[in-house]
C-alpha cells in the first residue's frame, strides 16, 4: 500500500451489515475509501442504502462483517474503547432529551475519555470545554438547559461536545437533517471552519446534494454496487450523480448541479436579454415545460430592461406585457399557443 | 472575549456554592429526622430519658426501648431509604425512563418471590424473625436473585420496546404474574409459614434482628460504593447507548455493574423489610428538581441524603407521634411517593420521552 502521510482513515474491503454466520445480512459489496487530514467529506446515497450503518461501523459502535478500518495507520480492532474515543467523535440523528442537563454538562461529557474514574472536570478540561463553547458560539448558552434549546442550538451544543472530546476525526450522521435553512447553513459553515482550519477531519452523511457539492472536499458516493470517492467536481464530470436518480423522472443537470423533472417539452422559445433576469426567466420557462432556444421564434420573449419594466411576449401581430414572471408563466402554461 | 470567559467560570463556581448549600441543608435535615425518629415514638419518653439511655447505664425500660428498638429501627429506615432511592435513580437512568423504580417495575416483586421460596418453600422453621447468621445471607441471596431475574427481563423488554409507558405496563403485568405465583405457593404452604410470609409482606422497619441489620448494613454499603463508582458511567448513559459508546463507555460492563448494584440494593431491603413502594421512584425526581442537574456526581450523594431523610420522615409519621397507633410503613411511603409520580406523569406529557 502506498503510504500517504496525510491519510487519517483508510477503509479496506469493508463489509457492513448485521448478523453473523448464516444470518449474515451484508448491506453493500466490500467498500474501499479513505480520508485525509482536514478534509470535509460528504457521504451521499439513497435512504436505506447503509450510510448510517457505515458511519456506525466507522465509529466502532458496530462490528464490521469483514474487512478493515485503519485510523492513523492502526487497525480499529487494536484500539481500546477509550483510545478510539480519543480519535473519533460521533453525532447520530438521535435527539438527546434529558431534562435538567445544562449545555455545560452536555459538553463536559465529551471529556469522558480524558477524565478520571469519577469523571471529575479538572481545570484543563474546563478550559477545553470553554474553548469548545466559544468555537461553536455557544458560550452564552452554557448554563441553559439542553431541553430549552432550539434544534439548531442543540446541534451546535452536540458539536461543542464532540469538540470537547478533542478527536481528530468527527463522524456525523445527517447533522443538518432537522434544521431550518438558516441553522443548516450555520452548522455547515461551522463544519467548514473546523475542517478548513486543518484540525478536524469531518465525515458526514447528507441528503443535500447541492450543499455537499459546493462545500465538501470529497464525496463518498454510495451506490447499490460500489462506493465511488472523489472531489465533487470529478464526480460531476464523470456523471456519477446520475446513478442516484431514477432517470425516468428526474434529470440531474451536470452543468450546474441542479435538478429538474423530466416532463414532455411543450416547445421551444427564444429569449432576448441578458444577465440575472435571463437566468431566472430561463428557469421559470423550463418549469413551464418550454426549452430555450437560440434560434429566433415567434412568439419570443423580451426581457425587462432599464427603460422597460415588463416581460413582453412578442408575436406576429401583438405584444403582451407581464408584470412578473408569475404572470408570464401563468399565461404560457394555459395557452395553447403553437410555439415550435 | 476574555471577560466573558471569566464571567462563565464565575457562574460555574457560583452554582457550585449553591450546590454545597443544598448539600449542607439536606445533611442537617437528615440529622434532624434521625434524632426526631429516636426521640419520638408510640411510647412517649422524655428527651432527658432518651439522652440518659445513650450516655448512662440505667438498665431501665426506656433504655431497652431506645437502644434495642428505636435506634435499630432508625438505622434501618436510613438504610432502606438510601437503598431504594439509589436503585430507583440508577434504574431511571439506565432505562432512560422517568417511571422506573424497584417497586413499579416489579423488581421488589421479584425479590419477594425469592423470599417466598425460602420462607414458604423450604422449612417451617425458617421465618424472617428466627433467621440468624448464614440463614440471613440465604434469604438475602434469594432476594437478590429474584430481583436480578426481573431486572434482566425488564432490560430485555426495554431494549425492544422504546415506549416508556409500555415498559411500565409490562412491569405491572410482571408484578401481577409474580404475585400469582406467590399466591399459589401460599396455597400449598402450612399455617405457620403462611403467617410469617404475610407479616413480612406488610413491610416493616422494626422487626430486624441485630444480625439481619448487619447483613443489611454490609449490603447497602456495598451498593453505595458501587453506585459512587458508577456515577461516570451513569452520566454517559444519559445520552443513550450509542453516544455513551462513542465517548468510550463499555456499555455492557456499565449495564452489568448497575444491574448488580440495583439488585443488591433493592433485593436486600425487600428481603428484610418487605416490598416498600414509591420511595425509589419519587426521591430521585425530588433530588433532580432540588439540584436542577442531571450530573450523577451530585445526584448520587443527593439521593443518599434525601432518600434517608424521606424514609426517616415516613417512619416518624407512621408512628403517629403522641398516639399509640402505628401505621404500616408502606401506606405512608405511598402517600408521599404517589403525588410525585403523578406530577412526573403529568409533566411528561409535555416533554414526552424526556426525564
Amino acid at each position: 500500500m502506498e503510504m500517504n502521510s496525510k491519510e487519517v482513515l483508510s477503509v479496506d474491503s469493508l463489509r457492513i451489515g448485521y448478523g453473523s454466520g448464516k444470518n449474515e445480512n451484508a448491506l453493500l459489496p466490500p467498500l474501499n475509501a479513505s480520508a485525509n487530514f482536514g478534509e470535509l467529506i460528504a457521504v451521499i446515497g439513497r435512504n436505506g442504502i447503509g450510510k448510517s450503518t457505515l458511519l456506525r461501523t466507522l465509529t466502532g459502535l458496530q462490528q464490521p462483517l469483514a474487512g478493515d478500518i485503519f485510523y492513523y495507520w492502526k487497525n480499529i480492532r487494536d484500539y481500546t474503547r477509550i483510545e478510539l474515543a480519543q480519535k473519533v467523535g460521533y453525532i447520530s440523528t438521535e435527539i438527546v432529551k434529558v431534562s435538567n442537563m445544562r449545555v455545560y454538562d452536555l459538553v463536559s461529557l465529551g471529556r469522558f475519555p480524558h477524565t478520571n474514574w469519577i469523571g471529575k472536570v479538572e481545570m484543563r478540561d474546563h478550559e477545553v470545554i470553554l474553548d469548545a463553547l466559544k468555537k461553536t458560539s455557544m458560550t452564552s448558552f452554557a448554563q441553559k438547559f439542553v431541553s430549552e434549546l432550539s434544534d439548531g442550538e442543540r446541534q451546535k451544543a452536540m458539536i461543542a461536545r464532540i469538540l470537547a472530546q478533542d478527536t481528530g476525526i468527527m463522524v456525523m450522521d445527517e447533522p443538518t437533517a432537522f434544521l431550518d435553512v438558516a441553522s443548516k447553513y450555520e452548522i455547515l459553515h461551522l463544519m467548514h471552519l473546523l475542517s478548513g482550519s486543518g484540525t478536524k477531519t469531518i465525515i458526514f452523511s447528507t441528503h443535500e446534494l447541492q450543499m455537499a457539492i459546493s462545500q465538501a472536499d470529497k464525496i463518498w458516493l454510495i451506490l447499490e454496487n460500489e462506493l465511488i470517492e472523489g472531489a465533487p467536481e470529478d464526480l460531476m464530470l464523470a456523471g456519477e450523480f446520475d446513478h442516484l436518480f431514477d432517470s425516468s423522472t428526474v434529470i440531474f443537470n451536470s452543468g450546474d448541479g441542479t435538478f429538474s423533472f423530466r416532463s414532455d417539452t411543450r416547445g421551444a422559445i427564444h429569449l432576448e436579454g441578458e444577465g440575472n433576469k435571463r437566468y431566472w426567466t430561463e428557469k421559470a420557462i423550463n418549469r413551464a415545460g418550454f426549452k430555450v432556444t437560440k434560434e429566433k421564434t415567434l412568439p419570443f420573449i423580451l426581457l425587462p430592461t432599464e427603460s422597460n419594466f415588463f416581460w413582453q411576449l412578442v408575436s406576429e401581430n401583438e405584444v403582451q406585457k407581464f408584470k412578473s414572471l408569475y404572470e408570464l408563466i401563468g399565461y404560457l402554461s394555459n395557452s395553447a399557443i403553437g410555439i415550435i | 472575549m476574555k471577560t466573558s470567559e471569566q464571567t462563565d467560570t464565575a457562574t460555574v463556581k457560583l452554582s457550585g456554592r449553591k450546590v454545597n448549600l443544598i448539600f449542607t441543608s439536606l445533611f442537617m435535615l437528615l440529622a434532624l429526622f434521625l434524632i426526631l425518629d429516636i426521640f419520638l415514638g408510640s411510647v412517649s419518653i422524655r428527651p432527658s430519658e432518651v439522652l440518659n439511655a445513650f450516655f448512662t447505664n440505667s438498665h431501665n425500660g426506656f433504655q431497652t426501648i431506645v437502644l434495642k428498638f428505636r435506634l435499630p429501627k432508625a438505622i434501618t429506615a436510613l438504610l432502606v431509604g438510601i437503598a431504594l432511592s439509589l436503585s430507583g435513580l440508577q434504574m431511571q437512568t439506565v432505562f432512560r425512563n422517568p417511571m422506573a423504580g424497584p417497586y413499579v417495575l416489579g423488581i421488589s416483586s421479584g425479590a419477594s418471590l425469592g423470599v417466598a421460596f425460602v420462607i414458604l418453600g423450604f422449612s417451617a422453621t425458617i421465618t424472617p424473625d428466627s433467621l440468624t447468621g448464614l440463614g440471613n445471607w440465604i434469604l438475602v441471596a434469594a432476594s437478590w436473585l429474584g430481583a436480578g431475574a426481573v431486572m434482566l427481563l425488564i432490560m430485555v423488554i426495554s431494549s425492544r420496546v422504546k415506549d416508556i409507558m409500555t415498559v411500565l405496563i409490562l412491569g405491572i403485568m410482571l408484578s401481577s404474574g409474580i404475585s400469582a405465583v406467590v399466591t399459589i405457593m401460599q396455597y400449598f404452604s402450612n399455617e405457620t409459614m403462611l403467617k410469617a410470609y404475610v407479616i413480612w409482606t406488610m413491610g416493616s422497619l422494626g422487626n430486624l434482628t441485630v444480625s439481619q441489620l448487619n447483613v443489611l448494613l454490609i449490603s447497602v454499603s456495598a451498593g453505595i460504593i458501587l453506585s459512587l463508582f458508577s456515577s461516570k458511567m451513569l452520566n454517559a448513559l444519559l445520552l443513550g447507548e450509542n453516544y455513551a459508546g462513542s465517548i468510550g463507555l463499555n456499555v455492557k460492563f456499565a449495564r452489568a455493574v448497575i444491574f448488580i448494584c440495583t439488585s443488591i440494593l433493592a433485593g436486600s431491603v425487600t428481603a428484610f423489610c418487605g416490598p416498600i413502594g414509591f420511595i425509589g421512584i419519587a426521591v430521585p425526581h425530588i433530588v433532580r428538581i432540588l439540584f436542577k442537574t442531571s450530573d450523577h456526581k451530585i445526584l448520587i450523594p443527593g439521593t443518599i441524603l434525601m432518600g434517608g431523610a424521606v424514609m426517616l420522615a415516613s417512619d416518624i409519621l407512621s408512628q403517629l407521634p403522641g398516639s399509640e397507633t402505628v401505621l404500616p410503613i408502606n401506606a405512608v411511603t405511598s402517600l408521599i411517593g404517589i403525588p410525585v409520580v403523578i406530577w412526573v406523569i403529568l409533566r411528561n406529557r409535555k416533554y414526552s420521552g424526556s426525564f
